[in-house]
Formats: C-alpha cells, structure tokens, sequence
C-alpha cells in the first residue's frame, strides 16, 4: 500500500516533504539548542555573582582583621 | 556536606538528561506533527519546573510574613530567580513549536499571554527586590508582591480549559495524544528538569546565605 502510495508520489512531492522534514528537524535542533543556552546563560551568572560575593566577603574580612590593630 | 549534596544531585541531574537525550533522539518522528513533537519533552518539563517553583515562592512568602524568618525570604528568592530561568526556557521553546506547528512565532492567546505575563511579574519582583535597601522592608514587600503575582499561575495552568485558545489541551489531562511509549522517558526527564531546578536553588540559597554574611560582616564594620 506504502509503496503503492510512494509511486504515486512525483519526485515533487517526495523533494517537498524531505525538506519539510529537514525544516522539521532544525527547528527542534534550534529548541533544543535554546533550551540549554537560557541554562547555561544562567549557570554563568550564578558563578559569576558567586566569585564577586566570595571576593566581597574576603574584602571586609580582611579589613575586619586590619582594624583593631 | 551541602556542598557534596549539590554536587551529587547536579550529576544526577546531568546523568538523568545525557541518558534521556539518547533515548529522544533515537524515538521515531511522531505520526502528527514529525519531529518536533519530541520538543515537548523540554518544553513542558521546563513549564511544570517553572510554575513549581512559583508555588514554592508563594508557600515560603506566606510562611515569612507569618513567621518573620529570612529563610523563607532566601527560598522565596531563589526558586523565583530559577523559575523565571525555566519559565523563559518554556517559552522560547514554544514560540519555535509555535512556529512549525502553527506557523507563527507568537499569537497573544489566553495560555501564551498570561504565560508572558507570569514571567514579568517575576521580573518585576526581582526588581523590587533591588530597589529596596533595608532588608525587613525589602522581604516584606517582595512576599506579598510574590503572593499578589501567584494569582497568574492557576491563570496559565487553566487558560486553555477556560478559554478557546491557540494552544492545543494539554496531552496528558486534556485528551491530547502521546505516544504511550514515550510515557516513561517523559517521565524521566520530568525528573531530572526539576532536579536541575533543586540544584539551581541550592546553588541560589547559599548565595543568599553568603549576602546575609556581608550585611553582617557590613554592620561589624560600621560598628568599630
């Protein structure tokens, strides 16, 4: 039947619906590719704030340290 | 320890999403819609994760002006920050969905805008949140602008049985199909998404801890 179907298809309609298939597929490559990166974007700037925060905090211990002396 | 649980679970986590990415990628193309039905199983993992953790900020902002704690304000923060993170995941995965299922980017139905508008009035808490310097202030007004801002989730969640909307039902308590194979890898990555989420909020929580210990260090320093 499926073969049937396929010969009855023009080398048209197989061209159109391969490229439907790829269009297909990099819209999903696309999704997935953006799904991870609004991750990693925020991965980044948790580390980020965490080394400026660990910084901030060595700073005024040190400066605590300092002051009595 | 705590630092050994977060580590656990996040390779937990990582291991959980390398296993179901090859088992996704080796699923047929879907019999409807071709292969970018299998974007579901990052989209509505990313929706669930994202309004859980608004549900999160609602409970512990209640439990802070009732209780006072600044835990609770530290947790209200946190899963807010993360959600906002999923919840913009959601919804730029949907809009490319979107794209190939409907063939728009964006449609301002009931389930897509108030979705939006979930996402800015978390922004716009974030951003309250810095405009005030005293700390009580800053957590009371925060909780109850949270608590204001839950009002959207029931919103989003039952736009689409409310309303006719662009959005199809959902496919698991909305009469949608889904391919009963793929039922337990769905569920899987249900899974390790919102482990990522509880990684991220740990992650968060102890940054909180670290700003709580430079307005102390801060005080001591006026102090002497």
């Amino acid at each position: 039947m499926f073969a049937l179907l396929l010969l009855q298809a023009s080398a048209e309609d197989i061209t159109r619906e391969m490229e439907r298939l790829q269009r297909n597929f990099a819209f999903l490559n696309s999704g997935l590719w953006v799904a991870w990166f609004v991750l990693v974007i925020y991965v980044l700037m948790m580390v980020s704030r965490e080394r400026k925060l660990k910084r901030e905090i060595a700073g005024l211990k040190a400066m605590l340290e300092d002051k009595p002396r | 320890m705590r630092d050994k649980i977060i580590y656990v679970l996040g390779l937990v986590a990582i291991l959980l999403l390398a296993r179901d990415l090859y088992l996704i990628t080796g699923f047929p193309a879907e019999r409807n819609q071709g292969v970018i039905f299998k974007i579901i199983f990052f989209h509505v993992p990313m929706a669930i994760t994202a309004l859980t953790c608004a549900l999160v900020a609602f409970t512990s902002s209640i439990l802070f002006l009732v209780t006072k704690k600044f835990q609770f304000d530290a947790l209200a923060v946190a899963v807010t920050e993360v959600g906002l993170a999923f919840l913009a995941g959601n919804l730029i995965t949907g809009s490319i969905w979107g794209r190939v299922a409907w063939g728009i980017w964006w449609t301002w139905d009931a389930r897509l805008t108030s979705a939006l508008v979930c996402w800015l009035l978390y922004a716009g808490y974030l951003m309250l949140r810095n405009a005030i310097e005293e700390p009580t202030q800053r957590a009371t007004f925060a909780a109850v602008f949270s608590i204001f801002a839950f009002i959207d989730v029931p919103i989003v969640i039952f736009s689409i049985k409310w309303w006719r909307t662009q959005h199809p039902q959902p496919v698991f308590w909305g009469g949608g199909s889904f391919p009963p194979d793929w039922k337990a890898v769905f569920g899987w990555q249900m899974l390790a998404v919102l482990l990522v989420g509880v990684v991220f909020t740990l992650v968060r929580l102890r940054q909180e801890q670290f700003q709580r210990e430079i307005d102390s260090l801060r005080r001591m320093a006026h102090a002497l």
